[in-house]
């Protein structure tokens, strides 16, 4: 299941409010990746992405009880990783920016994009991930969250705390802001060629 | 564009192209069962309350605590001592 319609949603909600075992099952395969990605993107650090997810699941069952009827799933989720993400860099006392160089101290750095990930991804994703991850983290969660994951611009209006001008202002930015990071290099010169890609 | 309409262009469909990612499946599974415990049991969903009031008590209380007894300390020293110089100056 990768999207829910209004009506299993609100049938998710009422089982997941009641507690049901697969209501949360449901729930858990339909936005577990979606939701890891965007984290994951967001911290560039698997191992942080990993905790942050287990903090946004586990926060989805201990509100499930007190949810309202009309609660839409995904984008609560995304409401709380996007919350988790921003308190973790708050309390962090390491600039975010220093944190994949500081990570080559540890003896077990898992930094994202991996040399591994890197050598998977296709030429253009990887352009486009590096290009993503230059960005500032509000234009970067703004791209992810309306073309990456779908939300539409309102929901993500209501997933970073901003009216849904804000958002579509930031929205605009950050798209011209990829556009020129993409720029120079070839895959995007074939972009706007219109190659395929 | 409007407000909710879909942003569609090339730019932007190329982040929509990302793959997606996704935790091991071990670990996946371990939070599925950690998420169903909680879910099941009554006390698993009172967790975040308890996590809650132990993290002020280790945040704020522990601290507090910690501090007056050090500020004892160093000012029943600081009496001695004074004590000591007043009595054989």
């Amino acid at each position: 299941m990768t999207e829910m319609d209004r009506a299993d949603e609100r049938s998710v909600v009422a089982r997941l409010r009641a507690g049901d075992i697969d209501a949360f099952d449901e729930v858990y395969d339909a936005y577990r990746p979606r939701v890891f990605a965007f984290l994951l993107r967001m911290t560039r650090n698997r191992m942080l992405a990993e905790d942050l997810l287990d903090e946004t699941w586990l926060r989805l069952v201990r509100h499930a009880p007190k949810l309202l009827p009309d609660t839409r799933v995904g984008p609560w989720l995304f409401t709380v990783a996007r919350n988790l993400y921003w308190n973790y860099r708050r309390d962090s006392l390491v600039p975010d920016a220093s944190v994949p160089d500081l990570l080559t101290l540890w003896p077990s750095p898992v930094p994202w994009p991996s040399p591994f990930d890197l050598a998977a991804a296709g030429e253009l994703e990887r352009r486009v991930e590096r290009a993503l991850a230059t960005l500032s983290p509000q234009y970067r969660e703004v791209l992810l969250l309306v073309a990456h994951e779908g939300l539409t611009p309102a929901e993500a209006a209501v997933v970073c705390g901003v009216s849904p001008d804000a958002l579509r202002q930031r929205l605009l930015r950050a798209r011209a802001a990829l556009a020129r990071t993409l720029e120079d290099t070839p895959a995007v010169a074939g972009l706007k060629k219109g190659y395929a890609i | 564009m409007t407000v909710d309409e879909e942003p569609q262009d090339d730019v932007l469909a190329s982040v929509a192209r990302l793959k997606p990612r996704d935790v091991s499946s071990r670990h996946a599974h371990r939070l599925r069962r950690l998420c169903h415990a909680a879910l099941q049991t009554p006390s698993g969903r009172h967790t975040a309350a308890v996590a809650a009031r132990g993290m002020f008590f280790s945040r704020v209380v522990g601290p507090a605590l910690g501090g007056a007894w050090c500020l004892a300390y160093l000012m029943e020293i600081v009496r001695r001592a004074a004590a000591m110089y007043l009595l054989h100056p």
